[in-house]
């Protein structure tokens, strides 16, 4: 069987949470249907509690669908082998706290079936990488959040995975740990890796991902490539050298003549912050409403926003 | 002290084990199959077909590799979370035992049994509950912290999980095991005099397979007299008169004897007395040696029953390799070879008789058997501790399954619930309903008779009303002696009592079943609780 293009196909997919009885107490996901083609970084956005974590979970196969169903590399989710191929990195490193990091990467690499000495080798590679040589023999108990969640992120990589799932990687991460986080996973797309995320530092996302997802309430909100959401339809952007005071003034009337200077000319992109902000205040305002699809690829939140304003 | 060894059929056990075995599991499938049609309608038969199918190769895809990963990370988690702290209160019982135990007694060769006893209970009473405190934890705890999430995401099957949890905990338990086991026995060979060592051996006891009777007049019974004794362990046979009890040996270990140049045997009979006899004289018995072939009878020197000892010594009849005896009815002084006149080929038959007439002699099965040669102290001692070892893999294997099933303290009061069960025995009610000997009829015909105030012992008229609570009772009885099966017996895995007595462990009454017990769980307790991992949301609830 051909690798299919998606690596993760997500039809009409709801969860409730229930309790012990079988009531309803959350309805966690509504009718949820998305796809990550590979070799992409996928970011899926929303607030607290839109139910990003339990899209997660639903993948890794750790929830059970409530309704609809979920292939990765073309298999259900249930099924262990497609782990193989699979990197997760919860949103809280899970981990076995009387562990040092050697051993934690060492234990990981066993559940993998790794060789001694191809355990060894990643485990140097990805201490190396992670940053944390200087405490690798300490016990993760003794670790500070960012820390734990490098080790937490080392041990997604163990079995350099097709597919990354990060649950909010960069939270709890100093600057140069975002720095470096960000670069790791463009360096994971460069390797072809396809790379899904949640985060709330949308600066991040925007510089890194290639599609994004807005989930609201357990609804999908907004899917589309992030350039094309960003970009606003009805005003131009220029961008030119330095200007002195007179050039400034004239400058209309040098554009006026079109003649110019002009080093870059655009549709001015506005930030995903907006757009967030946006998305989530219209879908306060209007439940129900979607705005985005790629099959109709029209409508930017951004958009409608400037059209209810006039 | 009595055992009543009975052999272990091993034939019988394996069927009895195939028949709950196969019956409870028929039963989940076919629960399992029922709600999962109730719950997703005619595709739900698909669904349960898929969900078999992949359990099996699930299983077939075990990795030891995973599994020892798990065991390891297991071992670590118990040594490093300070699991090993029950060695100091070893240390410490045993630092101050010797106080306590010793001078409780006078003789010294008597204190053995204390210490023995002692220690043994020592290490039984610190490992198990400390065994059963970390298995029934370690599964929840690992979903509650959600470190199981890790876990779970990678190429791990559900069951590998619970076999890694379940040898870790094993190999914690048998670390801690041996160390308490090797240090308890110097400990005890240290505390016994120097004068009281020789008596530091394991018996090894033959016992016969089935006993006889003559009664009063010299016919053939199955049993003596019942003396109206409450417990119904021990029969009875007559001074004075032709009342005999048969005792015969078979395939006895002829190199083992011929070693020794001797055979032994050691009494246990109980003495029954129904007037006062002589104040100072305890009753007479005799032995006779019987050979069936050649009708060859040689009487044994007359002895007093020593009922009050517990000196395997002062129990003990020793006959050499050529024996001399009074030829019964003339008083000819013969002697007879013990290989060529007295052993039948590989058995050898004995008759007892009490010569104090009015009074009774008791005795059961055990009361009497050869006494093979003495094995080392260590043999019974550590065959006990493999006991505790047996018990503690149980217990292991039910809480990491309950574990698999509930939280941490639920699983806990489940599992002690299970072993307390299965301790403690069924109550003689509950067997006396299985086995139908309970007078008044099953709980439906019970509820009956207390409801019209009827005795249980009045009949009931038959009519359609009993025959249905009679086909009722049989259900419940049959579902009760399921249920019954599923608590492990663990009087089997009592190995203690017999080193504390100085016998060395049986093999086939003993060990083998133990050892067949825990298989007999530790199989199907995995199967469930895979399917309770790969069924249940790895939530914490
Ligand atoms: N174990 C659970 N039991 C009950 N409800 C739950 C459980 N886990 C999540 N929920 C509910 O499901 C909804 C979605 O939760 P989820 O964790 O997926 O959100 P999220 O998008 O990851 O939020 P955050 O940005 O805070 O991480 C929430 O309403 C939450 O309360
Ligand atoms: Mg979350």
């Amino acid at each position: 069987m051909s690798e299919p293009e998606n690596v993760i196909e997500i039809r009409n997919l709801s969860k409730d949470y229930r309790d012990f009885w079988g009531r309803r107490k959350v309805q966690a996901l509504k009718s949820l249907s998305l796809d990550v083609k590979k070799g992409e970084i996928f970011g899926l956005l929303g607030p607290n509690g839109s139910g990003k974590t339990t899209t997660m979970k639903l993948l890794l196969g750790l929830l059970f669908p409530t309704a609809g169903d979920v292939k990765i590399f073309g298999e259900p989710s249930s099924n262990v082998e497609k782990n193989e191929r699979i990197g997760y990195l919860p949103e809280e490193s899970y981990l076995y706290r009387f562990l040092n990091a050697d051993e934690t990467l060492d234990f990981y690499g066993r559940l993998f079936n790794m060789s001694k000495a191809e355990r060894k080798q990643r485990c140097e590679e990805l201490i190396q990488q992670v940053g944390i040589q200087h405490a690798r023999k300490r016990p993760l108990k003794e670790y500070s959040k960012g820390m734990t969640r490098r080790i937490g992120l080392a041990q997604a990589l163990i079995n350099n995975p097709e597919l990354v799932l990060l649950d909010e990687p960069t939270s709890g991460l100093d600057p140069i740990g975002t720095r470096d986080m960000k670069d790791m996973i463009l360096k994971l797309r460069d390797e072809g890796k396809t790379v899904v995320m949640c985060s709330h530092l949308l600066a991040d996302v925007q510089d890194v991902c290639d599609r994004i997802a807005i989930l609201y309430g357990g609804e999908l909100k907004v899917v589309g490539k992030v350039d094309e959401l960003l970009k606003s339809k009805d005003q131009d952007q220029f961008l030119t050298s330095a200007l002195s005071p007179e050039a400034r003034a004239d400058i209309e009337a040098v554009l006026k003549k079109h003649d110019a200077k002009l080093i870059s000319s655009d549709r001015p992109t506005s930030t995903l912050e907006e757009l967030f902000l946006k998305t989530v205040q219209i879908s306060q305002e209007n439940p129900g409403q979607r705005f985005v699809s790629e099959e109709k690829g029209s409508d930017s939140p951004l958009d409608q926003k400037s059209e209810a304003k006039d | 002290m009595s055992f009543d060894v009975v052999g272990f059929d091993l034939t019988e056990g394996i069927i009895h084990f195939l028949k709950v075995f196969g019956g409870v599991l028929a039963a989940a499938l076919f629960a399992a199959f029922l709600i999962s049609i109730l719950k997703n309608g005619v595709s739900g038969a698909g669904l349960f077909f898929k969900g078999l199918g992949r359990g099996c190769s699930d299983f077939l895809q075990t990795s030891p590799k995973r599994v020892w990963a798990i065991t390891v990370l297991t071992w670590r988690e118990a040594s490093r979370k300070k699991a090993l702290f029950v060695f100091v209160i070893f240390a410490l019982l045993l630092m101050f035992a010797g106080w306590f135990l010793k001078g409780s007694v006078d003789r010294p060769d008597l204190q053995i049994k204390n210490y023995i006893s002692f220690i043994l209970r020592a290490i039984t009473w610190l490992t198990l509950p400390v065994m059963l405190l970390l298995s029934c934890w370690g599964i929840p705890t690992d979903i509650k912290n959600r470190s199981l999430h890790t876990v779970v995401t990678k190429p791990v099957r559900r069951q590998e999980v619970m076999l890694g949890r379940f040898f870790g905990f094993t190999l914690v338990g048998s670390v801690v095991l041996s160390v308490m086991g090797i240090t308890g026995y110097y400990w005890t060979v240290g505390q016994v005099p120097q004068e009281a060592r020789a008596e530091l051996v394991s018996r090894v006891p033959v016992y016969c397979n089935k006993t006889s009777f003559t009664n009063n007049q010299g016919g053939k019974e199955d049993t003596g007299i019942n003396v109206g004794d409450i417990w119904q362990f021990r029969s009875y046979i007559a001074g004075g008169t032709k009342a005999r009890a048969l005792y015969k040996f078979d395939d006895l270990d002829l190199d083992a004897i011929r070693q020794d140049k001797r055979l032994r045997m050691e009494y246990n009979f109980e003495a029954f007395r129904t007037h006062k006899g002589e104040m100072d004289k305890r009753l007479l018995c005799q032995l006779t040696i019987v050979n069936n072939k050649s009708d060859l009878r040689v009487p044994l020197p007359i002895f007093e029953i020593q009922e009050f000892s517990n000196r395997a010594q002062e129990k003990t009849i020793t006959l050499e390799e050529s024996v001399s005896y009074n030829e019964e009815g003339t008083s000819t002084v013969k002697t007879a070879n013990l290989f060529d006149d007295i052993l039948e080929g590989n058995s050898i038959t004995v008759e007892v008789q009490c010569l104090d007439p009015g009074q009774f002699i008791g005795m059961a099965r055990p009361d009497l058997f050869i006494k093979m040669p003495d094995r080392s102290f260590a043999s019974s001692y550590f065959k006990a501790v493999f006991g505790i070892w047996l018990q503690m893999v149980l217990i292991i294997v039910i809480g990491v399954t309950a574990g698999c099933f509930v939280k941490g303290p639920v699983a806990t009061l489940l599992t002690f619930g299970i072993v307390m069960v299965g301790a403690s025995g069924l109550s003689d009610l509950m067997r006396g309903l299985v086995t139908g000997t309970q007078n008044g009829g099953g709980p439906f015909e019970s509820a009956y008779r207390m409801l019209f105030h009827m005795n249980p012992t009045t009949e009931i008229d038959a009519g359609p009303l009993s025959a249905v609570m009679t086909v009722l009772d049989t259900i419940m009885i049959g579902f009760l002696w399921t249920i019954q099966h599923l608590f492990p017996r663990f009087d089997f895995f009592n190995m203690s009592q017999y080193a504390a007595n100085g016998i060395d462990v049986p093999w086939n009454a003993t060990l083998l079943p133990s050892i067949l017990v825990t298989l007999a769980f530790v199989i199907p307790c995995l199967i469930l609780g895979y399917f309770s991992l790969q069924l249940r949301e790895m939530e914490a609830k």
